[in-house]
């Protein structure tokens, strides 16, 4: 359980806390053993989770603010960073970007929040839907507040499902499934693939009316790891097309009984936007891009840099947001850059050469060289060569997933699953993605 | 900055409140009392405008209602006057007919933490848990826990206990979660809830509608139900089967606990489990949530220590990403170092190699631990790669090296030879006084192998006035001493200076000490000095012993989940103690066992350290119960631990007294020198409030004393400490008297 809450800016000031148990001790102090502890503490962190006489401060940042869980307990850890992710979202679902401007200029919603979020410290509900019955930003004045929110507050989790309140309607039924997706990638100098992994989210809003109840469907080859079931005989058949799942978890909505044993996911969904799935492959990615670096030390003053990133997808989808930086080493005097595409700079304040370009369609090449000077030094130590890293942004599924089918029924108000309107997206975005030099 | 001027700011705040034209504007109104509360967050004390903001609850907007209670509940323990004034609005809130308004003035009033509200919240709180409103119902059974929570002395009200059982059976899942929670604290002292048969079957089947916070925390209740047949367990696990997962790690990591502490008995089970949690971990481990990320790889630490070989195939996932956060770096190379195997071993060293010349010279240091740890297995190559890395000639990677080294000599003698030839050159590039020590240490016990040890530790007696670590000059006094043993001629001029600076000039004490040890020890001759320090050299079998312990995942199974994998066993135990003497901050366990550096020296030290009594163990002298305290006391407990001594002659009682009362042990009553049977009883308390009661009787006829000791805490480390004290002073006090 949580004993308190607190978030702080990047100067360790306090925007917003939260005490809920005695057992914290003093106020001030907890809120002061964080600041001068963590966030003021000269060498790196060095654990999210920190002692300090007995308590133990549990921490997530996000952008510049830190949000501190306080407690007492042996707790679980996954339990309390979990809460602080969900937090972080519910706060981002009702004012976007975790800012200090932002924190400050919601203060009093964030307080109802974590009012009706946490008791005694310990969580309560936490579904985005579900809460917005409860936060009365606008001051809802209590007579006036009409009969039928009242009886959704008794209603709402009497019902059988927790998730969805009943009686909502549309005039236009609509769902957009949005595939997530981000690829990470640790290549050694050789081109050869160290580690990569898809991690990717299938998420999901609907605008449905009635209890409707949904089927999806996708190229799944899954290996989820079924004790004793085997599921060879499967891969023959469906061949290229299917791809194989290490690891995957499902919102609390998709009947996992179901799943296991006709492996069809179907649900009914929550009102509005929620995550229906989370996944991880490691076999078969695509990878998007590749780089080729190639350094040379022309004597101890000089460095020749010349980088070529190939994309591998086809030729009638085009990357996006594409950025690759190039570090250079610390005693870097002056930087010339030739580049066939996109734009290079070098910023000094961040010790890299940064390439961008805005678009770029499948199966092309592009070069940039890059003559760097150096200032003489007498350090023996070598330059560490930080690893070349980029991002971008492509339209489709590194891990080869596909939708296959979205089927929505609802069979007690008269819309059949024609006049669902469903709009299906993929993105792919590069998460940590680097190659060694 | 907030604390300045503080004053004009509140009075500001309180001519705003009291104003009646801002009073009857709503939106104004709302406004000063958000500055009253942004205030109050920032940490200025606005306690005095509480009888304003108390006016200001009564009012029909609900935001304004929910911050003036925010506001109360802050500063009620300081105006609990003042505060009782608000009780009224509360209760009449508390009949509203909106559920939400009767839920928040419920919360807010059972959160007042105040002396003196139980009597005005026992009733509310009844009424709430038969509300018709989930949401109501929810708050009340919380403050059941809060009521309790406010005067923990009071007795545990049976009614209210049953009242909670039975709204286990609630149709409203976060009620159900929320009354397993409130129990739990109240029945804290007779050990929690009670999970019997229907109640784990009524939890288990809910488990579907609760939400993941209650899923997680219901496996964690769980864990206390011990089912009576194997089908009952298996069906079980069966049913859990699905938590495994879960989308929430928390649930994972919670189901996975309850299936190992289920399946004590099965250790197949075990590792079906621990199988099938791969997957999860795997991805907890590779999230893009750093922290989660963490306590991820904390925990395949842990299992990787019972199952070496369990994320062997996977090992590219702990391969270090530049971009990640310092502590996950340093958690993947100690993952990567326990799961070598034949196959990877070539891989995980190649990367490894990469890590030691990282920016960072902690992952660096860590890298090269870690290769150290590799080395004990597969010696050969790993000492090749730190000889290699010597080359750098950089201090903090040199001196990471020598301790390895160090170490690995100890382990694995047969590399001996490759090391000694590595080490000359070394002692240019090392700074640190742990490095130094090994550097010495290595010299010392090898110097016949290394040709020119004696000049590099002449080096360091030339230099041993500017040394600034006391260590250091013991390790040097010991390695002078010891090559001298193999290599007189060379070593005899300086080891006389050495023993001359030490006795003259030194400040130390223990540098002292210890320089006058080894010359007395010298004057009783060589063959004494050799019996002494010609210890062994190596003892591979240490490296096989350490950690048995750990090894059965039952040893660990209580703690999985927990926060005792996120710090370390060892910083878990100090934070957990009781002791209040030694703070102890989270140490790096870099370099695994060895890494005291004494540890490895195998001589008489206690001949050197003065008799330490019982290191951190502190009787505190405010301990004085007056006889009737102690006869309930005596008479409640059980005897801890009983003991026979020998002894001689009669008693002296004031002997007795003046001896213990020394040691803060407190006589409470004592016979009269001479009576038979002699008895006599004594308190002692320890700084965290453990209380030792005492009671000797004296036997004339085989003339020894009983001892029995009783405890008021179980604490058997404490306990220990205790006997050993008094045990001491009995001792003493016989040993006077022959």
């Amino acid at each position: 359980m949580i004993g308190g809450l607190f978030i702080y800016n990047h100067k360790g000031e306090v925007l917003i806390s939260r005490v809920y148990r005695d057992d914290i001790g003093n106020r001030r102090n907890a809120v002061d053993a964080f600041r001068v502890n963590v966030i003021h503490a000269r060498q790196q962190v060095r654990s999210p989770v920190t002692n300090i006489a007995r308590t133990s401060f549990f921490h997530v940042k996000r952008s510049n603010i830190w949000l501190a869980a306080v407690t007492k307990q042996n707790v679980n850890a996954a339990m309390v960073f979990e809460f602080l992710y969900k937090m972080c979202d519910v706060m981002a679902a009702y004012f976007g970007k975790i800012s200090e401007e932002n924190i400050k200029n919601n203060f009093v919603l964030i307080y109802e929040l974590l009012d009706e979020i946490l008791d005694f410290g310990y969580p309560q509900n936490s579904e985005t839907g579900a809460l917005k019955t409860f936060i009365t930003q606008q001051g809802i004045k209590s007579q006036h507040q009409t009969k039928e929110e009242q009886s959704q507050i008794t209603s709402q989790v009497t019902g059988q499902i927790g998730w969805r309140r009943e009686g909502i309607k549309y005039r236009r039924n609509e769902l957009f499934l949005d595939v997530l997706e981000s690829v990470n990638l640790l290549m050694s100098p050789q081109g050869q693939v160290l580690s990569a992994h898809v991690s990717g989210r299938v998420v999901m809003k609907s605008y449905l009316s009635g209890m409707p109840e949904c089927k999806f469907g996708m190229n799944d080859k899954i290996v989820i790891e079924k004790q004793g079931k085997g599921t060879a005989d499967e891969t023959g058949k469906s061949g290229k097309q299917s791809i194989a799942i290490d690891d995957c978890t499902f919102h609390q909505c998709v009947r996992l009984s179901k799943f296991d044993s006709e492996r069809s996911i179907s649900f009914i969904p929550p009102d509005g936007e929620f995550e229906l799935m989370r996944y991880r492959t490691t076999k078969d990615i695509i990878l998007p891009f590749r780089v080729i670096p190639l350094v040379r030390e022309v004597g101890r003053t000089k460095l020749e840099v010349k980088v070529v990133i190939k994309s591998n997808f086809k030729p009638s989808l085009l990357a996006q947001k594409i950025e690759v930086r190039i570090p250079t080493p610390l005693n870097t005097s002056g930087v010339q850059v030739i580049c066939m595409k996109g734009k290079a700079k070098y910023k000094a304040s961040e010790n890299a050469i940064v390439w961008k370009i805005k678009r770029m369609a499948g199966m092309k090449e592009s070069q940039i060289s890059a003559e760097i000077e150096l200032l003489p030094t007498n350090d023996k130590k070598k330059w560490a060569r930080p690893p070349i890293s980029m991002n971008f942004e492509v339209p489709f599924a590194p891990s080869g997933l596909k939708v296959r089918y979205l089927k929505v029924f609802e069979p007690k108000l008269n819309y059949s699953d024609h006049d669902v309107i469903k709009w299906v997206r993929y993105i792919g975005r590069s998460g940590i993605y680097e190659t060694r030099c | 900055m907030p604390y300045l001027g503080s004053e004009d700011i509140v009075k500001e705040l309180k001519k705003a409140l009291c104003n009646p034209h801002i009073q009857a504007d709503r939106p104004r109104y709302r406004n000063v009392i958000q500055r009253v509360i942004r205030h109050m967050t920032q940490g200025v004390d606005v306690s005095s405008v509480f009888m304003d903001m108390v006016k200001a609850s009564a009012t029909v907007d609900i935001v304004q209602k929910k911050l003036v209670y925010l506001y109360m509940c802050t500063y009620a323990p300081l105006k609990p006057d003042l505060a009782l004034l608000a009780i009224n609005t509360l209760c009449k809130d508390c009949s509203d007919p909106n559920p939400m308004v009767r839920g928040l003035a419920l919360r807010s009033m059972c959160s007042l933490r105040m002396p003196g509200v139980q009597e005005y919240i026992q009733q509310p709180i009844l009424n709430g848990l038969r509300d018709k409103a989930s949401y109501v119902r929810r708050v009340a059974v919380l403050g059941c826990a809060k009521m309790y929570n406010l005067h923990g002395d009071s007795e545990v009200d049976g009614t209210l206990v049953n009242e909670l059982y039975s709204l286990l059976r609630d149709q409203d899942p976060i009620v159900v979660v929320n009354c397993l929670r409130a129990l739990e604290e109240i029945l804290k002292h007779e050990g929690g809830v009670v999970i019997n048969k229907p109640i784990a079957h009524h939890l288990l089947n809910r488990m579907p509608d609760l939400d993941h916070w209650g899923q997680a925390e219901v496996l964690g209740f769980l864990l206390r139900y011990q089912p009576r047949s194997e089908e009952e367990l298996f069906a079980i696990l069966n049913l859990l089967d699905s938590s495994l997962q879960s989308s929430s790690p928390a649930v994972v990591m919670a189901a996975t606990k309850l299936f190992l502490v289920l399946a004590k008995e099965f250790p197949h089970v075990q590792t079906d489990v621990l199988v099938r949690v791969k997957g999860p971990l795997l991805t907890a481990c590779s999230s893009e949530s750093r922290e989660l990320c963490f306590a991820a790889l904390c925990h395949v630490r842990r299992i990787l220590r019972s199952l070496p070989g369990h994320f062997s195939s996977h090992y590219k996932k702990f391969f270090c990403s530049y971009s990640e956060p310092h502590y996950i770096k340093l958690q993947k190379v100690e993952v990567l170092c326990e799961l070598v195997n034949d196959e990877n071993v070539q891989q995980v060293l190649d990367e490894l190699r990469d890590y030691c010349t990282d920016v960072s010279a902690d992952l660096a240091q860590a890298a090269i631990f870690a290769i150290g740890g590799i080395a004990r297995t597969y010696t050969d190559q790993c000492v090749q790669i730190l000889t290699e890395l010597l080359v750098l000639r950089q201090e903090h990677i040199t001196s990471a090296v020598v301790q390895t080294f160090r170490n690995l000599v100890w382990l694995c003698p047969q590399c001996t030879e490759a090391v000694c030839q590595a080490l000359p050159g070394c002692e240019e590039n090392i700074q640190d006084s742990e490095g130094k020590q090994a550097l010495i240490w290595l010299l010392g016990v090898h110097g016949e192998i290394i040709p020119n040890a004696p000049y590099v530790l002449e080096d360091f007696v030339e230099n041993v006035k500017a040394e600034t670590f006391p260590a250091v000059k013991m390790e040097l006094l010991t390695a002078l001493l010891r090559l001298f043993l193999s290599r007189p001629a060379e070593c005899q001029d300086m080891l006389g200076r050495l023993l001359y600076y030490c006795l003259e000039e030194e400040k130390d004490m223990a540098v002292r000490d210890r320089g006058l040890f080894y010359y007395r020890l010298l004057l009783t001759g060589i063959d004494e000095v050799k019996r002494i320090l010609c210890s062994p050299k190596s003892d591979p079998s240490l490296g096989l012993l350490e950690d048995q312990a750990e090894r059965p995942v039952n040893s660990w199974v209580s703690e999985f989940n927990t926060l005792v994998p996120m710090y370390s066993k060892a910083c878990w135990a100090a934070i957990s103690s009781s002791q209040v003497s030694e703070p102890h901050g989270p140490e790096p366990s870099g370099n695994g066992v060895l890494s005291a550096s004494g540890s490895l020296v195998l001589e008489n030290k206690e001949e050197l350290q003065p008799l330490c009594d019982s290191g951190s163990f502190l009787l505190v002298p405010n301990g004085q119960l007056t006889a009737e305290q102690f006869e309930k006391t005596w008479l409640s407990l059980e005897v801890a631990h009983q003991e026979v001594l020998p002894w001689q002659g009669v008693a002296h009682p004031d002997t007795i007294q003046t001896a213990l009362q020394v040691v803060n042990i407190q006589a409470i009553a004592l016979s009269k020198a001479g009576v038979q049977p002699w008895k006599a009883y004594f308190s002692a308390q320890d700084g965290a409030g453990c209380l030792f009661l005492t009671e000797l009787l004296l036997d004339p006829e085989p003339s020894q004393v009983h001892l029995s000791v009783k405890q008021s805490q179980a604490k058997a480390e404490a306990l220990n400490s205790f006997i050993s004290v008094l045990k001491t002073v009995i001792g003493t006090i016989v040993g006077i008297k022959s």
